[in-house]
This record gives C-alpha cells, sequence and structure tokens, in this order.
C-alpha cells in the first residue's frame, strides 16, 4: 500500500505517534475491505458509475440515447421502452426463449449481453432507458402512413386482426408489459411481425403470434410506418 | 502522373482565355455581347464536367489507385499497410474520402489524393472498387481466427465489448456506412484499432459511425484486436 502525500501530512500532524498511527490505518483499511464487499454482494444496491458504463455500452448498438440504429441489423429504439418489457426481454433472451442470432451456427447476441446482467442492474437499466425521450430516428415510406394509422386505430375485423391500440395504447406508448412502439425502428417493426414465431416464443409473446401472421406484408409496412413516425 | 497531366492542361486553359479575354475588353462595346454568353457557357461546360466523369477519367484514376491498393484492390502492404477496397461499402468509401478532403480523417497523402476528385468521380470509383471480389490477401495469425471469431460474433459482453457482427453483419460484409471488414489486411485493421482516435475523423455533434466506434475500440485490449483483425482478414 504507497503512502500518499495526504497519508503523510497526517502522519506528520499526528506527530511522534507513528506507532499508533499504522495499526489505526491498518484497522481503518480493514474496515474499508470489509465494507467493499459486502456492499457489492448487496445485490440491490449498484453504482451510479456501473450503470452509466454499462449504458454507453448499450448505445454503441442502439444507437445515442437509445433511439435505435440501422446496422446490418435493425437494432431497437429503447428510449421511453416500458421497464417491465425490457425486463421481460432480456430474461427472454437470458433463457433462450428470445432467439437472437447474427449468423446460422453464431451464438445468441442478446443472450451474452443479458446473461452478465444482475437483477438489479437490468432494473437501473431499464428505468433510464424509459426516461429517454429522443425524436424517432426516421426514415420509413410516407405513402400508407395513413393506412397504417387506420389499422391500428381500428384493426382489421375482416381478417381477425385486433386494433393494436386497445393494447399498445392511443399514443403506442405501451404499458407494463407490452411494449411502447411509438418511434420504433421501421425496419425493426417490419422485420418483428414478419419473422414473429421464429423470434419470440417467451410467453408474453403468444398473444402477438395470431395477430402478426394475420397480417399481410403491406400492412405490416403500412403499420410500421404509421408507429416509426410516432413521438 | 495523372495530376501532372490535368494541372498542364489547366494552364494550358489559362494562358489561352486570358489573352482572348483581355482581346475582348480591348475591343469595341459590340464585343460585350459575346462575353456574356461566352461566360454562360464556360460556367455551364464546367459544372457539367463536375459531375459526370467519362469512362476514360475514371480508368486512369482507378489505376492510379491501384498503384497503392493493390491491382485488383485487394489492399498492399507497403510502408505502411493500405487498406483494401474491393467489395467496400460505396457510402463508406465516399464518406472517408470527404474526410480526408476535410481533414477530419487526418491522413496527408489521402488529403492530396482526395482534394482533387470531383463528385463525379468520387461516385464513379466507389461503385467500381464496391463491385470487385478478389479473395484476401492473408498474412494474418492463424492461431488467433477462432478467437477473433468469437468476439466478432458475440463480443465481450463483461467488458462491454459490442459483437461486430451487430452492425458489420455475420460475413463482415458491412452496410452503408458502415465498412465491409472482410478481406481487409490483418495490419491495417490492427493499426486502425490501436490508434482510433487518431486515425478516424469522427465528429461528436453528428454522432456518426467512427464516433460509434470510439468507445468499442478503446475496450479491445492489444489482444483482442490482434484476435479480431486475424479474423476478419481471413473472410471472403
Amino acid at each position: 500500500m504507497p503512502v500518499t502525500p495526504n497519508g503523510r501530512r497526517y502522519l506528520r500532524l499526528i506527530g511522534s505517534s507513528t506507532r499508533l498511527a499504522l495499526p489505526a490505518t491498518a484497522i481503518f483499511l480493514l474496515a474499508l475491505s470489509a465494507a467493499g464487499p459486502a456492499h457489492a454482494a448487496g445485490a440491490d444496491t449498484i453504482s451510479r458509475q456501473a450503470v452509466n458504463a454499462k449504458v454507453k455500452y448499450c448505445e454503441i448498438c442502439h444507437g445515442a440515447s437509445m433511439r435505435g440504429f440501422r446496422g446490418f441489423y435493425p437494432i431497437p429504439r429503447l428510449a421511453g421502452q416500458q421497464v417491465e418489457y425490457i425486463e421481460n426481454e432480456l430474461k427472454g433472451f437470458a433463457e433462450h426463449t428470445r432467439i437472437n442470432r447474427t449468423a446460422p451456427g453464431a451464438t445468441n447476441v442478446m443472450f451474452n449481453v443479458g446473461h452478465v446482467l444482475s437483477p438489479a442492474m437490468v432494473k437501473a437499466l431499464a428505468t433510464k432507458f424509459h426516461n429517454f425521450n429522443p425524436p424517432p430516428v426516421g426514415g420509413a415510406p410516407t405513402a400508407h402512413v395513413a393506412a397504417g394509422e387506420k389499422i391500428f386505430k381500428q384493426g382489421i375485423p375482416g381478417a381477425n386482426v385486433p386494433a393494436c391500440m386497445s393494447c399498445h395504447g392511443p399514443d403506442a406508448k405501451g404499458n407494463g408489459v407490452i411494449p411502447r412502439l411509438a418511434g420504433q425502428l421501421y425496419p425493426y417493426v417490419v422485420a418483428q411481425l414478419t419473422n414473429w414465431g421464429h423470434e419470440r416464443t417467451e410467453k408474453n409473446s403468444q398473444i402477438m403470434a395470431p395477430i402478426a401472421h394475420q397480417l399481410t406484408k403491406p400492412q405490416i409496412e403500412a403499420v410500421a410506418a404509421y408507429v416509426s413516425g410516432l413521438r | 502522373m495523372t495530376c501532372i497531366t490535368s494541372t498542364k492542361h489547366a494552364a494550358h486553359r489559362t494562358s489561352r482565355a486570358i489573352p482572348h479575354h483581355d482581346s475582348q475588353k480591348r475591343g469595341a462595346a459590340m464585343s460585350w455581347r459575346l462575353v456574356l454568353p461566352l461566360a454562360i457557357a464556360a460556367v455551364t461546360f464546367s459544372g457539367a464536367s463536375g459531375y459526370a466523369a467519362t469512362p476514360s477519367s475514371v480508368q486512369a484514376k482507378i489505376r492510379y489507385c491501384k498503384d497503392c491498393h493493390g491491382l485488383s484492390a485487394q489492399g498492399y502492404r507497403g510502408y505502411y499497410p493500405i487498406p483494401r477496397l474491393a467489395g467496400q461499402q460505396p457510402q463508406y468509401l465516399k464518406n472517408q474520402l470527404r474526410a480526408f478532403i476535410n481533414r477530419s480523417r487526418p491522413n496527408p497523402i489521402m488529403s492530396n489524393v482526395a482534394h482533387v476528385l470531383r463528385p463525379g468521380m468520387i461516385d464513379a470509383i466507389a461503385s467500381y472498387f464496391h463491385r470487385l471480389h478478389p479473395p484476401p490477401i492473408g498474412g494474418g495469425p492463424r492461431g488467433l481466427v477462432a478467437a477473433g471469431r468469437s468476439i466478432f460474433e458475440n463480443g465481450v459482453p463483461q467488458d462491454d465489448i459490442a459483437a461486430c457482427a451487430a452492425c458489420h453483419g455475420p460475413h463482415a460484409t458491412g452496410r452503408g456506412e458502415i465498412p465491409r471488414l472482410a478481406g481487409q489486411l490483418y495490419h491495417y485493421v490492427v493499426k486502425e484499432l490501436s490508434n482510433f482516435p487518431r486515425e478516424r475523423g469522427q465528429n461528436p455533434a453528428i454522432h456518426g459511425p467512427s464516433f460509434i466506434m470510439l468507445p468499442v475500440a478503446h475496450s479491445l485490449n492489444r489482444h483482442q484486436i490482434r484476435a479480431v483483425a486475424a479474423f476478419v482478414s481471413s473472410l471472403r
């Protein structure tokens, strides 16, 4: 343990009693080292620094303020997302009920990301993301926004497609386990709705399976264009 | 060689234009009626030549690029590692040439190369290089390929290193402004990742792709950089 200049001054202050100071320092250090692990073991407390470092890591792929990013794959917006939904999805990745592979045979990218996170970190990250509010990335084709709005608000009763709004809310902000769709990346929404059964096998996603199955490609594109523009 | 020729041409044009202009001024007032249409024609002509590069000038410029970047643009180990351009994303190539021109990506040699290129020429050479598909030049340490593949596909989540594949694609082909890494020179990838803040033009204000890579390059240690460079340099 190197003695810092401050430490030396402290030793000089108490003058001749270095014989006293050294054991005192030792006791102080012992107390510190005992407090350290105890602090870390209480998994419900996490340093702000650790959370911010992890947020920066998430932003590498999910974009500044988690607004989403078009990498090789569309990487979803998590800003403003429901806390419970994010927790569920990370759990789904960790349990392999939500599949996310970059290549056939490759391991699940989000599994790797998710399985090193403690529950307290997941909660802290989800809360952070929920409070971000950047504008949508945009870039969706504008031609079918009106058709998308109609599907979102009224559904397609003839095809047994319910109104998205009845669960996702009139502003597409979601609620609890039901995700926010407002401002979500257009190509991401299209990819999810097109590929629902292969990617989302967790229990909470089952309710969407028949709906995704019923939607035609133009309907998927229309509704994705509509929600991707919502703030 | 190309540069010298074009400079000579320019000088020739100027030396002819100035006496012509002078004689017009010295002439009667009627000559002004001639000057204006001539000036308009000159401006129009130079404007058009700025955006449409002729096939022969494109071919000449491509040969010039290949002097350093390799005969099929597969990259070349000169004194410096000179990157592979073959199969590269056109948008990425254009962005880099612009970054060399405005010196946000500091590289004196490439700044000189790039600042004489007109927008039409930049578009033409970017789409040409994208279509080439030579085999990788090789030369990376084979023993590190497996470790590199793991970093590329999965990242190192406990060190906050993202999976390269999420943005560069499962086969490292890139997309749009995100570069292809497949077949890139091992030494070039090592150099860029080791020295990222000084090599790449990144602007925090626009949060562009180079800025996104900054923390990733920072988090990778030397061994991880060599491993991931060995892996991508081996990809076709």
